[in-house]
C-alpha cells in the first residue's frame, strides 16, 4: 500500500536525502568486516559499562587430577559441553564432533575444551583420565572435568543454558543437551552449536577463529 | 502410517519368504535385502553413534566393525553382544578396548539378525545372510563359552 502511495507521489527532497543517508549508512556497514557474534544471556547498564552475563566462578577437578576453574581458561577461549562416559545416546557423537574442534584448534594454544560430565559417581578422575587417553587427546588443551554433581547441575543450568540433570526414566539415566558453547576471554557465551550436527560444529570452528581475531 | 510400514514389511517378509526358499545366494534375495535395509536402519539407531556409520569406531574407545578382526573371529559372541552387551577388556585388531557397551534387550531375534546381516556384509564385510534360526540358536547358547 506505502508503496503505492510513494509512486504516486514522487519522492521529496527531504525522503531523498534520508534515503540517500540510509543507504550511506547501509553501505558502511556493510564494509566493517563482519557482525561480531552475539553475546548471550542478559545484561545490565551500570552507569555507563554495560555487564554482561558470565560463568559463574567454579572449581573441578579433571583428568589429571588438576583443579579446573575461571583461572584456568584466563585470557583464552574455550568450547565447553556435558556429557557422560557410559552414554551410548549422542555423547559419542558429541565426543567425535569435539574431536575435530579439537583437532582444528590443534596449533592454537589460547583455545581449550572444557568437557564435563554428568555422571560424576561413575566418571572418576582415573575413568576420565583412560577416556581421554583412548579418545586421543594428549594435550592439556582439553580438560574432563568432574565434581560435586549439583555444582556440575547448577552451573550447566544458569552459567551456560544447558540442559544436565539426572532421569531414572531414561535408558541411560541422565538428560541433557547436545550443545557445545563458545566462551570468550571474559568468559562470556558467544555461540551455542547442536554438537551432533556436522554443519553446526563447523559453523562453531569459524566462529573461534572469529573470536581469536576480536580486539 | 506406522501400522502401514508393518503391514508393508509384513507383506514384504511374505514374499520373500517364498523367494528365499529356492535361492542359494540369500546375498540376492529379496529376504537378504529386507534384512539389510531393516538392518542399516536399526544400525543407524543402536550403533552408529559409538561405531560410526563408517564402522570405523572411535579412537580407542570404541572398535571397530569394519576390518575388524574381532567381528570375522567371533561371530557367536558378537550376535549375543548385540542383545546383551559387553563389559571388560576386548581386543581388535591388537588394540585393548575398554569401553562397556550395554545391551539392547528389547531387540527382537529377527532385528538382531538384521543388524548382524547389515555389519556382516557392509564395509569390507561379506559374510552374506544371517538368519533369524541361526541368531535363535546363538542366543539360546550365550554365557555357556
Amino acid at each position: 500500500m506505502n508503496w503505492r502511495k510513494t509512486g504516486q507521489h514522487p519522492a521529496t527532497s527531504i525522503q531523498r536525502l534520508l534515503l540517500s543517508i540510509a543507504s550511506a549508512i547501509f553501505i558502511l556497514s556493510c564494509q566493517v568486516s563482519e557482525k561480531p557474534l552475539p553475546i548471550f544471556g542478559q545484561r545490565e547498564v551500570v552507569g555507563t559499562d554495560t555487564v554482561y552475563h558470565t560463568i559463574a566462578p567454579f572449581a573441578f577437578v579433571d583428568q589429571d587430577s588438576a583443579w579446573v576453574t575461571n583461572n584456568t581458561f584466563k585470557d583464552n577461549i574455550y568450547v565447553a559441553d556435558f556429557f557422560f562416559t557410559t552414554c551410548r545416546s549422542i555423547c559419542p557423537i558429541m565426543k567425535t564432533q569435539m574431536l575435530r574442534v579439537y583437532k582444528a584448534t590443534a596449533d592454537m594454544p589460547d583455545v581449550k575444551i572444557l568437557s564435563h560430565t554428568i555422571d560424576p559417581e561413575y566418571d572418576t578422575v582415573a575413568l576420565l583420565h583412560d577416556f581421554a587417553d583412548r579418545l586421543g587427546v594428549k594435550s592439556a588443551r582439553w580438560h574432563f572435568v568432574t565434581g560435586v554433581k549439583d555444582s556440575i547441575y547448577k552451573i550447566a543450568q544458569t552459567s551456560y543454558f544447558a540442559t544436565a540433570m539426572e532421569d531414572k526414566t531414561e535408558p541411560d539415566g541422565f538428560i541433557h543437551s547436545g550443545a557445545f558453547l563458545l566462551i570468550d576471554k571474559k568468559q562470556r557465551i558467544r555461540g551455542k552449536y547442536d554438537g551432533t550436527k556436522e554443519e553446526e560444529v563447523n559453523k562453531l570452528i569459524v566462529d573461534i577463529q572469529k573470536l581469536r581475531e576480536e580486539k | 502410517m506406522s501400522r502401514a510400514i508393518l503391514i508393508l514389511i509384513f507383506f514384504i517378509g511374505l514374499l520373500s519368504s517364498c523367494v528365499s526358499g529356492n535361492s542359494d545366494k540369500p546375498a540376492g534375495s529379496a529376504k537378504y535385502q529386507q534384512y539389510y535395509v531393516q538392518g542399516e536402519v536399526l544400525y543407524k539407531n543402536y550403533c552408529s553413534n559409538c561405531h560410526q556409520a563408517d564402522g570405523s569406531g572411535l579412537g580407542r574407545l570404541y572398535p571397530p566393525l569394519n576390518k575388524s578382526d574381532f567381528l570375522t573371529e567371533n561371530f557367536a559372541s558378537v550376535v549375543c553382544l548385540i542383545k546383551n552387551g559387553v563389559s571388560g577388556e576386548l581386543i581388535v585388531n591388537g588394540v585393548m578396548y575398554n569401553q562397556p557397551m550395554k545391551g539392547n534387550p528389547a531387540l527382537t531375534e529377527l532385528e538382531v539378525a538384521e543388524i548382524a546381516t547389515y555389519i556382516y556384509n557392509t564395509w569390507t564385510n561379506q559374510k552374506g545372510m544371517i538368519e533369524v534360526s541361526e541368531v535363535t540358536a546363538l542366543l539360546d547358547a550365550c554365557g555357556e563359552n
